[in-house]
This record gives C-alpha cells, sequence and structure tokens, in this order.
C-alpha cells in the first residue's frame, strides 16, 4: 500500500520535473529570441542620440555621455535641407501608401467574396493564378515594367508605383479575405436577400461588417508592403522630389555614410509608421490569419 | 396566404441531379413537411422556392404568379434557417427590424411591428441582447420573430428545430403547430426527423436522392409507404422488412425464407403476391403488428431475441430473422431475456409486401 | 437507391403556369456546351474578380511574355530595344557555361535553404513557447514581431551599423571578451559575408514563422491534447503525434511562402553589399539586378528570369498543392 503510493508519487514528481524542463527550455529560449530581437534595435536608437564623433568611438560608448536629438531635429526642420527632403520623402510614401491600401481593398474585396461564394467555371484555376503571383520575384517584372510604364507615360510617378504595388499586395488580400468569407455563414445572406435585400445589399449591410477584421488586416498588410518597398521605387523614379523613404534615405545617407546617427535616427522614423499601426492593429491580423489563412 | 406549386422542378450541379422533377402543391394555409434522410435534397429544394438557387428547369408558382425569375426579396416569403442566420452584429431588436427597414416601413410602424412580435413570442426583455448572448432556444424564437414580423405569403423553415436540446424541441413543436393553427399560414418544413413530419405536418413529402417518393398525409404515408423506402424512414423503429421467397402449396400462397419457415397468407395478401411479377417479396411489419409469443403457437414463427430494451411504457425487443433485424413492441410485464427462444406473429391485416425487385409496395387491384 | 415515384395526384391544383419568359430566357443562352453555357449563367460571377485580374494581367501578363521574348535577343546599352537582334538560345548558353553563374546558385541556395529552415524553426520554437499564457506575453508577442513590421532597408542599415569594421558593437563586444585581437570584419570577408547576412533576413524573417505557427497552434483541438494526456503522453509526445501532425499543412505553407520570399530577395544583400566582396554574396535577383540595370545587358538578365522562373515554377507546383490540400481539409471539416 505504502510502496504504491510512493512510487505513484514518485512518478509525479518526475513528471513535474520533465515538465518544468521544458517551460524552462522555453523560457530560456524566449530570453534569447527577446535580445536578437531588441538588442539591435535598441543600438539603433542608441545610436540616433548619439553625436557624429560619439558615434565614432572605440570601444563604443554603450550609453552616450552626451545624448543628443540633434539627429532627429536636423530630420524634422523644414528650414534644413535635409529636413525638407525627409519631410518630403515622408509625404511621398505615406501618399503611394494609403493610395495603394485603399485601392488595395477595393480590388480584393469583390474579388474574395467571388472565389468564396461562385463557382463559376475556371474559379480554383483564376484564383491559383492570383496566388501565383506572389511566387514572383519583382525583378523579373522589372525591365517589362519599366518598359510599361514608360509607354504609359507612368515613369517617375507615384501611379507607376501605386499600379504595381496593387499586384503585389492583392494575392494574400484575396487568400486572407477569402477565408474570412469562407467562414461567414452563406445563411446569414440568404436570410437578408430574403428580408429584403438584394445581393449587394446583402453584401454590404451583413457581410462587409462581419469581415472588417479580414479587411483591416488586408489594408494593414497593403501598407506595410507598400511603405517597405524599395526595388521599384528604386527603379521607377530618378527624381529627388518623388522619391519615397527607403530610396530617399538610402540617396542621401550614400553622399557621407559616416552620419551614423543621422541613419539611425532616419531607419527609426522610417519605422515607426508602420510599427505603430501593425501594434494597434495586430489582433486583427493574428485572426485574420488564424481565419483567414491557417483555418482553410 | 398562398398556395404554393411546384411543377417539373430540377435542379442539377454540375452533372450532379440534387433536385430531380419535383411537383406537388401545397394548398393555401396547409403545412407541409419535405422530410427525408440528409443529402436527399430538402434544402435544395426550399432554396428554389425561395429563390435562393437559381432553377435548372421547371417552375415555381406562389400565389398566383409564377417567380422563377423573381428575386427572394420580390417572393413575399419568410425563411427560418436551421443554424438561425441572426446577423451576428445587430441586436435582438434591430435582427427583427431588418426585414421591415428594407421594405422602407416608417418608423413608428416597425417599432410597434417589432414589439408586437416580441411580445407573441415572450421575449421583450430580450430585445436589446446580440444573438450571441442569447441560449439556443431563444435564438431560435428571435429567427421565428424576425420571419413574423413580415406577415409573409409562405414560411419556409430548414430544419428550425434540430439544433435544440430534445425536451425543447418538443415543446417548440407544439408551439409552432399553434402558431399555425393560430396563422392559417402557409408553411413549408424541412426536416429530416420523420417524428416532426408526423406530428406537425397536414401532408408530408418524402424524399430520397433528389426525388420526391411520396406526398400525402402522414396518416396515408404510415399506413401505406409506397415503397420501401418510405416504409422504412417513416415510423421508429423503423418498420421491419424480411426478404422471402413466394411460392404456391396446395392452393395458398406462402411466403418462405431461407431458414426455412414459411408464412401461410391472408386472400387479400396472396392476391398481392400473385400480381407480382417476381417471387422476390419482402414481408414489412411495423414493431406494433407483430404478436410476441414466448411459446410455441401454429402460425407464429420462431426466432431468438436479441436485444431487450425497456423504455417504461413499452419494451423493444429485436430479433434476427432470415438476417433481417425486426423490431417488436411489448407490454413491460412481459419478461423477454437476450438469447431467449420466442415466436413471432404477424398481423396480415396490417403488413406490407413489397416487389422485391422494384421495392414498390405490392397492391391487390 | 429507391425509384422515383411521381404521386402527388391527390390535391394537385390545376394551375395554368405561364412558362414563355424562363423558356425564352433558357433559349437565349448560346451553345449546347456545358461549359459556353456554364459561363454564360455566371456571367455576372466574374465582375467580382475582373478588377482583380484586370490589373494582375498588366503587370504580370504581359511583363512575362516581354522578359520571355528578351530573352532571345542580344540588345544594345541604354535600352533602346527597337535595335534589338534576334540571337536564339545564346543569352542561355553564356548564363550556363559562365563561372559566376554557378556561384551565385550555389548562394542562392546556401541563402534561401538557411534562412527559411532556421527561420521556420525559430518561429515555430516561439510560437510554442508563447502558446502558454503568462504575464506580459502579449508585450513580448509585439516586441517579436516587430522586425518583421520595419523595412528591410532600414533593417539593412541598422545591421550594416552592428557589423560596422570599426565601430560595430559585435566586434566591440568580441574584443572586450578577448575573444578577437580586433574587430572581426564581418561583410567585407568572402567566407563570413553569406552568414553574416542570412542572420540579418532571419531577424526580419522568424517573426512571420512565428505568428502562421501561432494561427495554427490556436487550432490544435484541446481535446485531442487533454486525450493525450489521460493517455500518458508526455510532453514531447504530444507535440510529435499531436500538435506537429495537425500543424503540417500550416508548416508547409510557411516554409513554402519563406522559401518565395527567400529565394526573391534583394533589399539585405543590396543594401548591405551590394553582392560583394567578388561575388561573395549575389544572390539571383541582385546578380540579374546589376546585369539589367547596372551593365544594361537586357537580353542575358531577361534569359537569366525566364530559368528563375522556371524554377519557381516547380516551387509553385508544390506551392498550390499545399494550398489545396487546405482547401480539401476545410471540405472534411
Ligand atoms: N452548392 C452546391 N454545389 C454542389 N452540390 C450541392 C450544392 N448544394 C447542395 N448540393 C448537393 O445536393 C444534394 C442535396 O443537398 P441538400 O438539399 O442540402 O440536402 P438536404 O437538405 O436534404 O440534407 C447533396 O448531395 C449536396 O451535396
Ligand atoms: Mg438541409
Amino acid at each position: 500500500m505504502s510502496t504504491i503510493a510512493e512510487t505513484a508519487s514518485r512518478g509525479q514528481t518526475r513528471r513535474r520535473m520533465r515538465v518544468d524542463g521544458w517551460r524552462w527550455a522555453g523560457r530560456i529560449f524566449l530570453v534569447f529570441m527577446l535580445l536578437y530581437t531588441a538588442l539591435p534595435m535598441i543600438w539603433m536608437l542608441i545610436t540616433s542620440i548619439k553625436s557624429g564623433f560619439a558615434a565614432t568611438q572605440f570601444p563604443p560608448q554603450w550609453w552616450p555621455d552626451e545624448p543628443t536629438l540633434a539627429s532627429y531635429q536636423k530630420l524634422l526642420d523644414p528650414q534644413n535641407s535635409v529636413g525638407q527632403d525627409f519631410l518630403r520623402f515622408f509625404w511621398n510614401s505615406l501618399f503611394v501608401s494609403t493610395v495603394t491600401t485603399i485601392l488595395s481593398v477595393i480590388v480584393a474585396v469583390p474579388a474574395a467574396y467571388a472565389f468564396s461564394r461562385f463557382s463559376f467555371p475556371g474559379r480554383n484555376f483564376l484564383f491559383f493564378a492570383v496566388l501565383l503571383r506572389n511566387m514572383f520575384p519583382a525583378v523579373i517584372f522589372l525591365v517589362p515594367l519599366f518598359i510599361l510604364m514608360r509607354v504609359l507615360g507612368l515613369m517617375n510617378t507615384h501611379g507607376s508605383l501605386i499600379l504595381t504595388y496593387l499586384t503585389f499586395g492583392l494575392p494574400l488580400a484575396i487568400w486572407l479575405l477569402k477565408g474570412f468569407y469562407d467562414n461567414i455563414p452563406v445563411q446569414l445572406e440568404q436570410a437578408a436577400r430574403i428580408d429584403g435585400a438584394t445581393r449587394f445589399q446583402a453584401f454590404i449591410m451583413i457581410v462587409m461588417p462581419l469581415s472588417t477584421p479580414g479587411i483591416i488586416a488586408t489594408a494593414i498588410y497593403s501598407f506595410i508592403g507598400a511603405w517597405n518597398e524599395y526595388i521599384y521605387a528604386y527603379t521607377f523614379l530618378s527624381k529627388n522630389d518623388q522619391l519615397t523613404l527607403p530610396v530617399g534615405i538610402q540617396r542621401f545617407f550614400s553622399e557621407n555614410t559616416t552620419d551614423f546617427p543621422g541613419l539611425m535616427a532616419a531607419s527609426f522614423m522610417m519605422s515607426v509608421p508602420v510599427v505603430v499601426l501593425f501594434l494597434i492593429l495586430q489582433r486583427y491580423f493574428v485572426r485574420a490569419l488564424t481565419e483567414g489563412a491557417v483555418k482553410h | 396566404m398562398a398556395h404554393v406549386v411546384l411543377k417539373d422542378l430540377v435542379k442539377t450541379y454540375g452533372g450532379f441531379k440534387a433536385v430531380n422533377d419535383v411537383s406537388l402543391t401545397v394548398n393555401d394555409g396547409e403545412f407541409v413537411a419535405l422530410v427525408g434522410p440528409s443529402g436527399c435534397g430538402k434544402t435544395t429544394t426550399l432554396n428554389l422556392v425561395a429563390g435562393l438557387v437559381p432553377i435548372t428547369s421547371g417552375d415555381i408558382v406562389i400565389g398566383d404568379r409564377v417567380v422563377n425569375d423573381l428575386d427572394p426579396k420580390d417572393r413575399d416569403i419568410a425563411m427560418v434557417f436551421q443554424n438561425y442566420a441572426l446577423y451576428p452584429q445587430k441586436s435582438v431588436y434591430k435582427n427583427l427590424a431588418f426585414p421591415l427597414q428594407m421594405r422602407k416601413l416608417p418608423r413608428d410602424e416597425i417599432d410597434k411591428k417589432v414589439k408586437e412580435a416580441a411580445r407573441v413570442l415572450d421575449m421583450t426583455h430580450l430585445l436589446e441582447r446580440k444573438p450571441r448572448e442569447l441560449s439556443g432556444g431563444q435564438q431560435q424564437r428571435v429567427a421565428l420573430g424576425r420571419a413574423l414580423v413580415r406577415d409573409p405569403a409562405v414560411f419556409l423553415m430548414d430544419e428550425p428545430l434540430s439544433n435544440l436540446d430534445a425536451k425543447l424541441r418538443v415543446q417548440m413543436r407544439s408551439e409552432l403547430k399553434r402558431f399555425h393553427q393560430d396563422l392559417k399560414a402557409t408553411i413549408i418544413y424541412v426536416t429530416h426527423d420523420q417524428l416532426e413530419a408526423v406530428t406537425m405536418a397536414d401532408r408530408m413529402a418524402v424524399m430520397n436522392g433528389g426525388y420526391l417518393q411520396q406526398y400525402d398525409s402522414p396518416a396515408q404515408v404510415f399506413a401505406h409507404p409506397v415503397n420501401m423506402f418510405v416504409a422504412s424512414f417513416i415510423g421508429s423503429p423503423a418498420m421491419s422488412l424480411i426478404p422471402l421467397e413466394a411460392s404456391a402449396a396446395n392452393g395458398d400462397t406462402v411466403l418462405t425464407s431461407a431458414e426455412g419457415w414459411s408464412l401461410k397468407l391472408s386472400r387479400l395478401n396472396a392476391r398481392k403476391v400473385q400480381r407480382a411479377t417476381t417471387k422476390k417479396v419482402v414481408l414489412g411489419a411495423r414493431h406494433s403488428t407483430i404478436k410476441l409469443h414466448k411459446s410455441e403457437v401454429s402460425s407464429a414463427i420462431p426466432a431468438k431475441a436479441f436485444t431487450v430494451e425497456p423504455t417504461g411504457d413499452v419494451t423493444f425487443v429485436q430479433a434476427f430473422l432470415s438476417g433481417a433485424i425486426v423490431n417488436i413492441s411489448v407490454s413491460p410485464n412481459i419478461a423477454v431475456a437476450p438469447d431467449e427462444q420466442i415466436w413471432l406473429e404477424f398481423d396480415q391485416e396490417r403488413m406490407h409486401l413489397f416487389d422485391g425487385e422494384t421495392e414498390m409496395a405490392l397492391k391487390a387491384d | 437507391m429507391a425509384p422515383p415515384v411521381r404521386s402527388d395526384e391527390q390535391g394537385h391544383a390545376t394551375v395554368t403556369i405561364v412558362t414563355g419568359k424562363a423558356e425564352a430566357r433558357r433559349r437565349l443562352q448560346p451553345g449546347r456546351s456545358g461549359t459556353l453555357r456554364k459561363i454564360w449563367e455566371h456571367r455576372a460571377d466574374y465582375a467580382y474578380v475582373l478588377p482583380a485580374i484586370a490589373v494582375m494581367l498588366m503587370v504580370i501578363a504581359y511583363p512575362i511574355y516581354y522578359t520571355i521574348e528578351l530573352s532571345f535577343f542580344k540588345t544594345p546599352p541604354g535600352l533602346q530595344l527597337r535595335d534589338k537582334t534576334f540571337i536564339g538560345f545564346d543569352n542561355y548558353t553564356a548564363i550556363l557555361t559562365s563561372q559566376v553563374f554557378w556561384k551565385v546558385t550555389w548562394n542562392t541556395l546556401i541563402w534561401t535553404l538557411g534562412s527559411t529552415f532556421i527561420s521556420f524553426v525559430l518561429g515555430f520554437a516561439t510560437a510554442l513557447a508563447l502558446h502558454r499564457d503568462f504575464i506580459g506575453r502579449g508585450v513580448l508577442r509585439a516586441i517579436l514581431i516587430i522586425p518583421w513590421v520595419i523595412s528591410a532597408v532600414a533593417a539593412s542599415y541598422i545591421w550594416k551599423w552592428i557589423y560596422h569594421s570599426d565601430f560595430g558593437i559585435i566586434g566591440a563586444v568580441l574584443v572586450g571578451l578577448g575573444l578577437a585581437d580586433r574587430p572581426p570584419n564581418f561583410i567585407d570577408n568572402v567566407s563570413t559575408v553569406l552568414p553574416s547576412l542570412i542572420v540579418v533576413n532571419i531577424w526580419r524573417e522568424f517573426p512571420f514563422a512565428m505568428i502562421m505557427m501561432m494561427a495554427g497552434l490556436q487550432t490544435v483541438p484541446d481535446q485531442l491534447l487533454r486525450a493525450a494526456k489521460v493517455d500518458g503522453a508526455s510532453a514531447w509526445q504530444r507535440f510529435w503525434h499531436v500538435t506537429f501532425p495537425h500543424l503540417r499543412n500550416v508548416s508547409v505553407v510557411t516554409m513554402l511562402l519563406l522559401a518565395v520570399a527567400n529565394f526573391n530577395s534583394f533589399i539585405i544583400p543590396w543594401i548591405m553589399t551590394g553582392g560583394g566582396p567578388s561575388n561573395a554574396s549575389h544572390i539571383w535577383i541582385t546578380h540579374i539586378y546589376e546585369l539589367a540595370f547596372g551593365r544594361q545587358r537586357w537580353g542575358v538578365a531577361s534569359a537569366y528570369s525566364v530559368l528563375l522562373f522556371l524554377i519557381l515554377m516547380t516551387l509553385g507546383y508544390f506551392y498550390v498543392r499545399a494550398l489545396s490540400g487546405n482547401e480539401r481539409n476545410e471540405g472534411s471539416a
């Protein structure tokens, strides 16, 4: 009797130890990943508040002797030529990303809905053709698009970027949204149609509100993609006043590469909008992935 | 209120015929149940009537209009769905108001009608809740309410009770029946549960594999199933179907089992069998028409009890006979043990005979 | 299946049904052939996908066609494409016989496989470690996702600074710990440059794998895990026999998406090293870009693109298969 109890309790401690082992491994691993993720960003921030001189010391100053916001002031000062450029690039990026996002949603929503609800011939083929776009690198399209944009007279315009960005945002957007529509019972629309709505009204009044998280996720995805895009902007734009941030920053720091605090401050400023946007809306994004992509 | 006519209705998906040449008429104020096993095309038929899916061929008449090409919103129908299809983002009030809003009724009238429906269905206190904050039964009521506020010509209901628990289902069954009587409403009610159809409907349309099998009052369908499918589908426990061989022996017609026993048929039944084109005959008997004997009786057939299920009022006994399972109900004070030898006597008046090849009921004339 | 019985004789009201309109509509449909008729029946449905398809056609189909065409031509610099001359497969032979091609292909392989595999493993492990609720989990998760959100350009500059040969923080730490005499030169060294860039790439990409796998983990039925626990399965066994098989599809899709993204990546090598030193960090895409826009050899670059295209089509085949695997599961769920 007592031996049985003993064995049982020993078994239990052993099991608990094993579980604890995994849990500890998990914690240590998370700490490691946190350091890997955060340290580069922290170093960016620390560098950005150094003076040019303090940044180029060996051994480095772990914390600047005289922290300064000079780099930020320079970037945000409209009187200064660097500040003028930076603010212009920032505005360009904002414009291109916003328009791309709006258009993506307008195009992706009906397409995803159709792929989810209708069974027209060629539906699967078209759906996968759209998804296949994800497979191809920007570079493949670069030369012909370069020529196409020249033909369309869109060279050096934001239109060329918006048109291009639309296509690489669309496949995932359509895929995510389709997953959402798949999960909305078709009976809801049927009920609405019987209650007196047209097909379009049923979509706008019943289905759209339910797919808001998916639409928000789609929008974030498009916005971030457009905001961060580099290669098309780098190729299609050459006039200084048209550049978007990723290209612009490169242009103006390649002239004086020793200004690392400036470069880090600019990198930080460039990241702020998308990071903030993402952090505010991330729960939609994770939910959209769960409902749209994974549960499929 | 209005009558509904389906004429030669066909719906194909790709090459697959989900609904096959269904014709039936629902009279004004009639409660008709579409009943059949899962996947037999009931929902599709209902959706065709509602206009939610386009028909492949055939015609649908509601009232005096052919509605083939009309949108659902113009057919003057209301529908209750199996999963209720309540708008999750809207409160109960707004769910009820939605069909009225879509018909552009003035706001005070909407308010009046919604409150009236809520009062009738006893859910005034729930009006401000969201559907997910309601129990299954309450959601069901809201769904019903949303159909009710409209005062439509025809109610379509697609398994409205099948998501409820057993007790609530029985209660709602009688409420629905009451509701039909009070409103004199035309109702087409889809269910896979034959008991619901039998208890509620004026007439029931039994479907299988996209085909309409039989359309008649529950009593008629129960008493005179046209084929083996209907016979086994309607009634619980299911009718026992025993495959036998017909032969003539010194002037009598007998059914012989592969097990060796044989059954002498009454005159009427003999005539049915003689008119058949095959020797293969299937004997059908409902549990209540089989008499169980614990000792040998002439004209009773020996069998072995297999399971015994007391339910309180009656005890159900299952026995193997000629490779088929036979259900018998007996009074609870008759004690039967599994594996016990028993004798079964079939009621010639109430037995069913089917053609073993076409599976159709054999007729005497 | 029981035979049909047409038996609503009783109560079949005699209603004259005016079928003129329906008949006319049916007759209008062109062609008796099934597909054409179906397309016609569903004509309205196409309106929904038309904008998407139109945009895609213009920006994808045309470029693909043009790239293929150009790959058979010798092109003069400056994109005066009227002057191109047809040279058959010469561009292709030139590529396949060049030294650089094999070097770059090898780099691409290491880059793609290394980044994909490590990102996936780190992301999956992080997702598992984050699966159990604890205080601060949300914050931690948010921080871990940030590298994926910020632009690759910013990431490149941040890491370029970290790797800097004179003032880089890693070099300083190594010297401080006495592991090196002087700061190592990570990205100006043919043997360390590619691994160093892969570290940057993983930094940006593991969060994607993490999000996907977290989403996947949420769909693992608790009941199954509990059942396995009752059956006496250890934590590892539960993972291996329940969790992992359930995530198979998500894992395949995630890895394929990562592989494609890595195969196609450009910014990190381009900004950090420009493919150098001596091609040690050139991968296909950067190489094609340089051929096209640096040396203006459009024909050769196009031929490269076509080869790339073929490889991607192969990968794409598996991608579609994995996705349609998902579709099937959906059907049975
Ligand atoms: N949209 C559709 N596409 C293809 N087949 C369908 C579709 N809807 C229903 N079906 C098929 O039609 C048959 C009848 O379905 P349904 O009417 O829903 O059956 P029930 O309601 O009687 O269970 C089933 O076999 C089903 O698979
Ligand atoms: Mg159904």
